[in-house]
């Protein structure tokens, strides 16, 4: 993309910027002012120890998959965490526990994963996974569904398909 | 680590798919059967005799791969019928139904679900059951591939794969993707530029090509 187009993509207004006074602003522009040390990050509600710890425990008891405070927690953690770690108490702790999180959550996504095969389910209803979780298992799953698929229309004989689709 | 090409997917049905490289090497698969009428100057043709002009009898036991028996079976004209492999036989179907993850499929014959699709072209009576315990032992097996594609990472797999047929070693594959990138990105890497496995793969090619 020429970097004219990128410009295009990436407007706004922005600021004022005051020193001492907090301002929102997109995550890139906010590391890249924390790299250049003109800035002190100030980490999302949600990245705090106590807050976290309420939201594995939820994650663990429930069966189905709870809301997460943001859909990119993982990459806002990674991010943060890497580049302004010095701004946000509890670093270790807070990467912990979103690991913990991610763990359970992916633990829970290939256990329904497995109980959607083995019932032979034609649809389900996944709520609340982020982009990042089904990034890990998306391909997987649909191959494996569509071989499934495949062979669930051999049990019709005459049925089937001929078809050539790739 | 994409991939240099797109593998096509074997057709896992009665018609198997053209273009899938599974699939061509899964129709040159043996299958056991027998000549329904004398088979005059076949023999040979048919790998049994060593002189051209010899005639297989009628009723001879065959060896013959999946592609040709698919061209001979004729339901009108009886010229040879089809025995099913010992792995699809009620024995076996048991032995799936009990406990589907100890059976070595790979050792079996490489394509379980891609050979046992195309024995339904076959008209046998046991048809239904075949296709049932295909989709079964899938089924049962899907779990241990997921779990073990999926945790293994940065280890030696080969133990992981070795008891899973051709299909199940693709999937196997896809799952180790994920994970790859996943734990790449993770590491930081995924931010790195690397050379394309097409580019890579074309050098080495460049090489063989010279000594050869």
């Amino acid at each position: 993309m020429p970097y004219s187009r990128l410009q295009f993509v990436f407007q706004g207004d922005l600021g004022p910027f005051n020193p001492g006074l907090p301002v929102e602003v997109p995550v890139w522009l906010a590391i890249n002012l924390k790299q250049r040390q003109k800035c002190r990050l100030i980490p999302p509600e949600w990245m705090d120890v106590e807050k976290l710890e309420e939201i594995r425990d939820r994650e663990r008891k429930e069966d189905t998959f709870t809301p997460m405070p943001s859909p990119y927690y993982m990459e806002l953690t990674k991010l943060l965490l890497n580049y302004a770690s010095d701004n946000i108490p509890k670093a270790d702790e807070i990467r912990t526990l979103v690991k913990d999180t991610w763990d359970t959550r992916i633990a829970k996504l290939r256990l329904s994963a497995d109980s959607f095969v083995r019932q032979q389910e034609a649809h389900a209803k996944l709520d609340n996974l982020t982009l990042m979780e089904i990034n890990t298992t998306g391909t997987f799953l649909t191959q494996a569904l569509d071989h499934m698929y495949k062979l669930r229309t051999n049990l019709q004989p005459g049925e089937s398909a001929h078809s050539q689709d790739f | 680590m994409s991939e240099a090409y797109f593998p096509v997917d074997p057709g896992l049905g009665p018609e198997e798919n053209f273009l899938s490289l599974d699939d061509i090497l899964m129709s040159q698969e043996k299958l056991p059967g027998r000549a329904e009428s004398a088979l005059p100057r076949l023999a040979f043709a048919l790998g049994q005799g060593a002189g051209t002009g010899d005639s297989i009898p009628e009723g001879s036991k065959l060896e013959i791969p999946l592609w040709l028996a698919k061209g001979l079976h004729d339901s009108k004209r009886r010229i040879i019928s089809v025995e099913l492999p010992k792995i699809y036989k009620e024995a076996w179907r048991t032995v799936f139904s009990a406990d589907a993850n100890v059976v070595d499929l790979h050792k079996m014959g490489p394509y379980y679900y891609g050979f046992g699709s195309q024995l339904l072209n076959f008209d046998n009576p046991e048809n239904p059951e075949i296709a049932q315990t295909i989709l079964q032992t899938f089924i049962s097996r899907f779990r241990r591939i997921m779990d073990s594609s999926q945790n293994a990472y940065n280890e030696d797999t080969s133990a992981l794969v070795a008891r899973l047929d051709e299909l199940e070693r693709a999937l196997f594959r896809a799952g180790q993707k994920g994970l790859n990138d996943f734990q790449c990105w993770e590491k930081g890497q995924a931010s790195q530029i690397t050379a394309s496995s097409l580019v890579q793969n074309y050098g080495k090619r460049k090489f063989t090509d010279m000594d050869g």
